[in-house]
C-alpha cells in the first residue's frame, strides 16, 4: 500500500499511527457527533474514543475499536489531542465522498505527540494528500459519574421506530420529557410545544423493545437542544440503549454497523434540565 | 365529538387537510350530526374549501361524550401549522397507521388526535383549539348555468400543462369546446410569457351542459389539492360556474365524503378576451326545483340521483338546526335581496393582495348576478363565520329552498 511504504522510514517518530481502508469507517461516525467544532481524541490500545461536549451538560463518544483498523500502533498507554473536528471531518472527505462501489478513500493517520500537528495520509485512486492539522491541548471530559449500578431504568429499542418519532418531534418545545415506568405508559417522549403537547409511547412487549427493564417511575425532561443532535447517531444505529440513574442523567448508547458491518458505538450523556418529582 | 378512523381512511383524511392547507391558515372543525366538516377560507375571502366526512366514513363517530348534552358539540378552529404536521407524510401514516382517534373537548380543552401505530406504539397529540362559529358559505351550484363533470384524471391531466408557479387560469366554454389557458396581465410583457392554451371536445365530459358562454378566471393554486385529492380517489369532478365574476365551485363526490372549494373569479370587465356573457340563461335540464328540498349535487340529468341519505335534509333527532349543508349552498341572504345574492362590498377592494388575487378579491365583491343593481350592501363575504342563532332564523325566513 503506498501510503505504508512512503512513511516506513519516519515510522518511529509516531506515537500514534491508525489506518483505514475505507476512510468512511471513521468519517460516518464522527458525523454522528459533530454538534460542536472541537473535539477530544483519546487512543488506548483498545482503540480510539472520540468527544465532544456541550456546555457541560451534554456528552457524546464516538469509540472506536483498534481491531476496526488495518492498523492501529500505539506507543503510549494513552495518546490524547484535541482537534477542530470540523477540519477533520473536511479532509478526510477531501475526495468527495463518492460513493462509488470499489472506490474509498484510504486513511493513514499519524501522531507525533505533544505540539505535533495530527497529519492524515489520504489516498484515493493513486492521488496521495497529505493533511496537517493544528491540535491542542486536550480538555479534560466531564466525568458524569454514570455507573450501571445506578441505572434505575434501561431499554433498549430498535432505532428504526424512534426515528420517526425524532424526525416529528416538535421543535418548538424546548424540552423533551422521557418517562420510563414498569406500568404504563412504560416509556413515552414527551414534548410541550406552541400547538400543544405530544406523547410518543412505547409498550413493554412491542416487538420493537428488544428489553425493558424498569425498577421504578421516573420522569425526567432534558433541552431538546441538546437532544436533537443525537438524532444524527440514532440515523447511523439499527439500536438504542437508553438509560436513566436515580438523579435522571440520561445515557444513550447507538450501536452502528459500519460500511464493513462491524460494530462502533456511539454515546450520548444527559444531564436533566429541571427536578421534575418522581411518582 | 370523538370519532376513530382506520387505516385508509386516515390517508384520506391526511389528503383532505392538505387539500386545505392550499386555501387558508386555518382549520375549522364542525363536528354535525349528519357529518364532521373540515373547512378553510383563505385571508381574501377569496377562497373556500370545505370537506364532509359522514359517519360512515368512521369506525366510530359520536357528537358529544358521556358527561356533555350533544347539542352543546364543540366547533373550533386550529391553526393550519399545528394540525399539518401530523398528517404531513401520507407514505409513512399509510405504513404504519392502524387506527387514528378524534377528539373534541376533552377536559382541558384541545383536540386529542391518536394514532394507534404498528408495534404498538401509540402517538397522542393534544392540539389547542380556538372555540370558533363554524364557517359556511354560501353558494348555490344547483344555480350555475354552466355545468362539467368528468374523471379527476382528466382536469389533472389539464392543469398539469400549467407551471406550478402559475397563479390564474382561464376556463372558457361555449357549446363547441372548453379552454383552459393561463391568464396574465399587463397587455405589453405578453411577448415574455409563455402562452398555454388547450381545448376539449364536450364529449370528453362525463357531464356537459352550457347554460351562457362564459370565461371564468380563478387562482389555479388553491385548486390542486383538490384535484389531487379526487385523483387519490378516482372520483368525477363536478365544475359549476357561470358569467365572469360568479364564483365557480369544484366538488367530488362519494357515499362517505363530500369536498368542494368555492373560488371567486374575475369579473368581466377585467378579465382579457372574455367573450360577453349572453343574456339568456338557458340551463338545459335543471331537474332540481328551486323550491324544492335539494339532495346535494347539480342538474345531472342523465342518472337518477342516488345521494347518500345523509345529504339529505332532515332534522335531525334533536330538534337542532338544519343549516350549513353544501345542499343547500344558498347564497348569504342580504338585506332586501329577495333572491338572497351578495352584492359588493367597496371596502374589500381595497384588500392589499398581489394584483391578480386583489381584483379577484374585489371584483368577487362586486360581482351582482342578474339584476344590475349596485348598491352597496353590508358586509357580504363568501364565506362567513355564521352565528349559528342569528343565522338560522335568517336562513329559515329568506332560503328559497326551506
Amino acid at each position: 500500500m503506498p501510503l505504508s511504504t512512503q512513511s516506513q522510514g519516519d515510522a518511529e517518530q509516531y506515537v500514534l499511527v491508525a489506518s483505514l481502508d475505507n476512510a468512511r469507517n471513521l468519517s460516518n461516525i464522527l458525523k454522528a457527533i459533530t454538534f460542536k467544532d472541537h473535539a477530544i481524541f483519546s487512543a488506548t490500545p483498545n482503540g480510539l474514543k472520540v468527544t465532544v461536549e456541550d456546555s457541560k451538560c451534554l456528552q457524546a463518544n464516538a469509540f472506536i475499536q483498534a481491531e476496526i483498523f488495518q492498523e492501529f500502533t500505539i506507543k503510549d498507554d494513552s495518546v490524547g489531542f484535541q482537534v477542530n473536528l470540523t477540519v477533520l471531518l473536511d479532509c478526510l472527505n477531501i475526495f468527495g465522498g463518492s460513493t462509488v462501489p470499489g472506490v474509498s478513500t484510504a486513511l493513514r493517520m499519524c501522531y507525533k505527540g505533544y505540539g505535533y500537528p495530527l497529519t492524515l495520509f489520504l489516498e484515493e485512486g493513486g492521488v496521495v494528500t497529505v493533511c496537517k492539522i493544528n491540535t491542542q491541548e486536550p480538555e479534560e471530559p466531564v466525568d458524569f459519574e454514570f455507573c450501571s449500578t445506578n441505572v434505575t431504568n434501561k431499554v433498549i429499542l430498535l432505532s428504526e421506530s424512534l426515528k420517526e418519532a425524532f424526525s416529528e418531534l416538535d421543535m418548538t418545545s424546548e424540552v423533551l420529557q422521557i418517562t420510563m415506568s414498569p406500568s404504563q405508559p412504560y416509556f413515552r417522549l414527551s414534548t410541550f410545544g406552541n400547538s400543544g403537547n405530544a406523547h410518543y409511547d412505547y409498550p413493554k412487549d412491542s416487538d420493537m423493545m428488544e428489553l425493558f427493564r424498569c425498577t421504578k417511575t421516573q420522569t425526567n425532561r432534558y433541552k431538546m437542544s441538546l437532544l436533537k443532535p443525537s438524532t444524527k447517531a440514532l440515523a447511523l444505529s439499527c439500536k438504542v440503549s437508553v438509560r436513566t440513574d436515580s438523579r435522571g442523567f440520561l445515557s444513550l448508547q447507538y450501536l452502528v454497523r459500519n460500511d464493513d458491518g462491524q460494530i462502533c458505538f456511539v454515546e450520548y450523556f444527559c444531564c436533566p434540565d429541571e427536578e421534575v418529582e418522581e411518582q | 365529538m370523538n370519532c376513530i378512523l382506520e387505516g385508509s381512511g386516515v390517508k384520506a383524511f391526511g389528503k383532505a387537510i392538505h387539500a386545505l392547507s392550499r386555501i387558508g391558515d386555518e382549520l375549522w372543525l364542525d363536528p354535525m350530526v349528519k357529518a364532521l366538516a373540515l373547512r378553510s377560507v383563505n385571508s381574501a375571502h377569496s377562497a373556500y374549501a370545505c370537506f364532509l366526512f359522514s359517519p360512515l366514513f368512521f369506525l366510530h363517530y359520536s357528537l358529544g361524550s358521556a358527561s356533555e348534552q350533544s347539542s352543546e358539540t364543540i366547533k373550533c378552529k386550529l391553526a393550519m401549522k399545528s394540525i399539518l404536521p401530523l398528517f404531513r407524510c401520507l407514505t409513512s401514516i399509510e405504513r404504519n397507521v392502524e387506527r387514528c382517534q378524534i377528539s373534541i373537548g376533552t377536559p382541558d380543552d384541545r383536540v386529542m388526535i391518536q394514532f394507534f401505530c404498528r408495534h404498538g406504539i401509540t402517538k397522542t397529540h393534544n392540539l389547542r383549539f380556538q372555540e370558533s362559529e363554524a364557517l359556511q358559505a354560501v353558494f348555490a351550484p344547483h344555480l350555475c348555468p354552466n355545468v362539467l363533470k368528468a374523471p379527476a384524471r382528466l382536469l389533472g391531466d389539464m392543469v398539469m400543462h400549467f407551471p406550478v408557479s402559475q397563479e390564474e387560469i382561464t376556463l372558457s366554454m361555449t357549446s363547441q369546446r372548453v379552454s383552459l389557458k393561463n391568464y396574465y396581465e399587463g397587455g405589453n410583457d405578453h411577448m415574455k410569457t409563455m402562452c398555454t392554451e388547450m381545448s376539449l371536445h364536450p364529449d370528453e365530459f362525463d357531464y356537459f351542459q352550457i347554460g351562457v358562454e362564459s370565461d371564468i378566471t380563478f387562482c389555479l393554486k388553491e385548486l390542486r389539492g383538490l384535484l389531487s385529492f379526487a385523483e387519490s380517489h378516482c372520483l368525477p369532478v363536478s365544475v359549476h360556474f357561470g358569467a365572469a365574476g360568479k364564483p365557480v365551485c369544484f366538488s367530488v363526490d362519494d357515499i362517505v365524503l363530500e369536498a368542494t372549494v368555492v373560488l371567486a373569479t374575475l369579473s368581466d370587465s377585467e378579465s382579457r378576451g372574455s367573450s360577453q356573457p349572453t343574456e339568456t340563461l338557458a340551463p338545459s335540464t335543471p331537474k332540481c326545483a328551486d323550491a324544492a328540498v335539494l339532495p346535494v349535487g347539480w342538474c345531472d340529468g342523465s342518472k337518477a340521483q342516488d345521494s347518500p341519505a345523509v345529504m339529505e335534509m332532515i332534522p335531525s333527532s334533536q330538534g337542532s338546526p338544519i343549516t350549513n349543508l353544501p345542499a343547500l349552498m344558498l347564497l348569504r341572504p342580504e338585506t332586501d335581496d329577495p333572491n338572497g345574492r351578495g352584492v359588493a362590498d367597496e371596502a374589500f377592494a381595497s384588500a392589499t393582495l398581489s394584483p391578480a388575487s386583489s381584483m379577484i378579491c374585489s371584483l368577487l365583491f362586486r360581482a351582482s348576478q342578474q339584476d344590475d343593481d349596485g348598491r352597496a350592501a353590508r358586509l357580504p363575504v363568501l364565506a362567513c363565520y355564521s352565528d349559528e342563532e342569528e343565522n338560522l332564523e335568517v336562513d329559515n325566513t329568506r332560503s328559497p329552498s326551506l
